[in-house]
């Protein structure tokens, strides 16, 4: 990296719920064309950290920098137009189910971005054919599976042409069978350079291709480092813990 | 027997004039409740604490007082104390409309809640105002569920505006009750009238229900 301003910065981002701190002043850093992975049991504000980073969730403290450029979020605009440029995939998919896979992708740009209807269809049509799905364009979400539906959403996200992807556990509501044309297609947006933050349970898909993992518990990043120390020399023994399990559970790359 | 039914005979386009006028009224006061009904329903799932309140107040209002006395009230109260000149026809379409407007906003919340919160999250993920959200992505999602409730809605309000005769809206229970009157045939005439306002039941829902399955999202079965 010519230039050391790391592509988002995120500063003690902080969230209650009521009384519940589910967010304990997380802060993370991540250059351009890393790939960190968030990890940790279900319930440690892995979602929540995610979902506060684009302000999906209002976060009560914390700070982000886009670029080097602080995101003001007093004004709706600069949310919006940052918004436009983190693209975000989640577990459920949500793609608009009244929308075909094309509208899906197309829409935003059109009605977000002011292309025009043809040209966001060319290039709807273009990311469709990079997550292999061109032949299912007019399908409705009702009418795809799981794994396509994910693909559709992560090519939604990528006509947007974003700087940085979040990914909040993008396998988990699927099918066993159906999980690796998602893992595929990430490797693929992974190897174009992508800047991604992903949580994830598929530890051995993770160590294979993130730069970092951070391991987040009861709200708080216990520790972060790259995944064989992660995995293996964990400092924490909750951190071990945890890895043992879920390597058992889901295999490693490194074996 | 043959001199009612050519009495009936004779009435029947001065009956059937009167069908126009109450199609008319109905189409005026459903259009009208679709637009404040989604307006206020939107305002009470995305708005503030105090949006929400002030339509708790206007559907109570609403949902509370006899169509009657909001006909009176309105067009004999209002309409002079504020010295305006509006029709009896036009009075109807606003109290009917507005009525069913309260009403109608509960079906549109009912159906905009029934989406999962996904579909609003994913669409401000992809940079859209709440405004483009709701209008892009919630709204026609939220009408495609809404319209077998706005069907039934649609039958009430066609019932309900056989009240507005009291105003002297030419209407069809109107035309019926003047012919009857002057002919002592009372029977053919209200008989008549009832199968009228069958036919336009039938008629509307029928035509609802076409809308319903022509802008059924593909995949979704029911």
């Amino acid at each position: 990296m010519a230039d050391n301003t790391p592509t988002l910065r995120i500063e003690n981002m902080t969230k209650w719920y009521g009384d519940n701190e589910v967010l304990k002043d997380a802060s993370l850093s991540i250059n351009k064309g890393e790939l960190k992975v968030l990890m940790g049991p279900s319930g440690g504000g892995k979602s929540t950290f995610l979902q506060c980073i684009n302000f999906l969730v209002k976060p009560d403290r914390g700070r982000i920098w886009l670029d080097g450029t602080e995101i003001v979020r007093a004004r709706k605009k600069e949310i919006y137009n940052y918004r436009q440029k983190v693209g975000m995939i989640f577990q459920d998919f949500n793609l608009f189910d009244h929308l075909s896979a094309l509208h899906n992708v197309r829409i935003a740009l059109v009605r977000v971005k002011g292309m025009s209807k043809g040209e966001a269809q060319d290039r709807a049509i273009l990311e469709l054919d990079r997550v292999g799905l061109k032949s299912y364009m007019h399908q409705y979400p009702a009418e795809l599976s799981g794994g396509q539906k994910q693909r559709v959403s992560i090519a939604r996200a990528l006509a947007m042409d974003p700087e940085i992807m979040l990914l909040d556990e993008p396998t988990s509501a699927l099918d066993p069978e159906l999980i690796s044309e998602v893992l595929d297609v990430i490797r693929d947006v992974r190897s174009g350079g992508m800047t991604m933050i992903m949580s994830t349970h598929q530890i051995g898909f993770a160590s294979e291709m993130a730069d970092e993992f951070v391991f987040l518990e009861d709200g708080s990043i216990v520790e972060t480092g790259p995944p064989e120390k992660i995995l293996y020399k964990a400092q924490y023994a909750r951190t071990r813990e945890f890895c043992s399990k879920i390597t058992e559970l889901y295999g490693n790359s490194f074996s | 027997m043959m001199e009612s039914l050519s009495i009936l005979y004779g009435a029947l386009p001065y009956l059937l004039k009167g069908s126009l006028v109450t199609i008319a009224v109905v189409i005026g006061a459903m259009l009208l409740g679709l637009v404040v009904g989604i307006s206020i329903a939107v305002g009470q799932v995305y708005g503030g604490k105090w949006l929400h309140r002030l339509a708790s107040v206007y559907i109570w209002f609403f949902r509370g007082v006899p169509l009657l006395v909001l006909l009176f009230l309105f067009y004999f109260g209002l309409c002079s104390f504020l010295n305006i000149n509006l029709s009896a026809f036009t009075v109807s379409i606003i109290v009917l409309g507005l009525i069913t407007s309260a009403y109608q906003s509960q079906i549109f919340r009912g159906a905009i809640m029934s989406l999962p919160e996904g579909q609003m999250k994913a669409a401000r993920a992809l940079g859209m105002s709440d405004r483009k959200a709701v209008m892009l992505i919630i709204l026609p999602q939220a009408l495609r569920l809404s319209i077998p409730g706005w069907s039934n809605e649609y039958s009430i309000v066609l019932k309900d505006s056989a009240v507005t005769y009291a105003l002297g809206v030419a209407e069809i229970m109107a035309r019926a009750h003047f012919v009857a009157s002057r002919t002592y045939e009372q029977l053919p005439l209200y008989f008549a009238a009832g199968v009228m306002f069958l036919i336009l039941t039938y008629l509307g829902t029928k035509g609802l229900r076409i809308l319903e399955n022509k802008v059924r999202i593909s995949g979704y079965s029911s």
